[in-house]
């Protein structure tokens, strides 16, 4: 079973936003969101949220489980 | 590299180094600490150097990252460190436990002691070290 998460697409289409910037909306670290972009950290339901209110979207365009 | 692995790191250093050479007079003077009992100096020296070297190098390490040492702690880093502290308190209980059926078999205390000792210093490695991999893993 895997998170997976369109962060990376996100960020691009936001201006480029950089993790950094994702990271101080969110209130969490660079390494946070790098762990989380790359999908070996899966965030609690509150960031997860928090992430897609960043992008103003709905957590549902920002991630998806996908089973092995 | 995050300001709470830089401090992982520190106290890895600093528990690493100072305990590694309080160890090492021990083992050097062995005879004479077992005949006198426990060096509380050279226990007390190695505690205040531990404070002096980790108090500074984290100083150094918040004042190259400001901002940072003064977030709190987010979700991530939090589960980290309750890993950590998890692994490092097995690592202490089962010391401590061994240690005490050591007493029971009639070990001498001073040797115990110092036992008790490394395994703090042991329980804080294995906690360091466990929040360094997971940083470097990125969970």
């Amino acid at each position: 079973m895997r998170i997976e998460n369109e962060i990376r697409r996100l960020r691009f289409e936001h201006g480029e936003m950089t993790q950094a910037q994702l990271a101080e909306r969110i209130g969490m670290t660079r390494q946070t969101v790098i762990a989380i972009e790359q999908g070996k950290y899966s965030p609690s339901l509150e960031a997860a949220f928090k992430i897609a209110a960043a992008f103003g979207v709905a957590i549902t365009d920002v991630f998806r489980w996908a089973p092995d | 590299m995050s300001f709470r692995e830089k401090s992982a790191w520190i106290a890895l250093a600093a528990y690493g180094v100072v305990f590694g050479a309080y160890f090492f007079v021990l083992w050097q003077s062995w005879g004479a600490a077992y005949a006198r009992g426990l060096s509380i100096g050279l226990m007390i020296g190695a505690v205040v150097m531990l404070v002096i070297i980790a108090a500074g190098l984290s100083i150094l390490a918040a004042l190259s990252a400001p901002k940072e040492a003064n977030a709190p702690a987010d979700e991530r880093e939090q589960l980290i460190n309750l890993k950590a502290e998890r692994i490092a308190s097995h690592t202490l209980s089962t010391g401590v436990v061994l240690l005490i059926g050591a007493l029971l078999a009639g070990w001498n205390s001073v040797l115990v002691a110092n036992l008790l000792l490394a395994a703090m210093v042991i329980s804080e490695l294995v906690k360091a070290s466990t929040q360094i991999i997971a940083y470097r893993r990125g969970a």
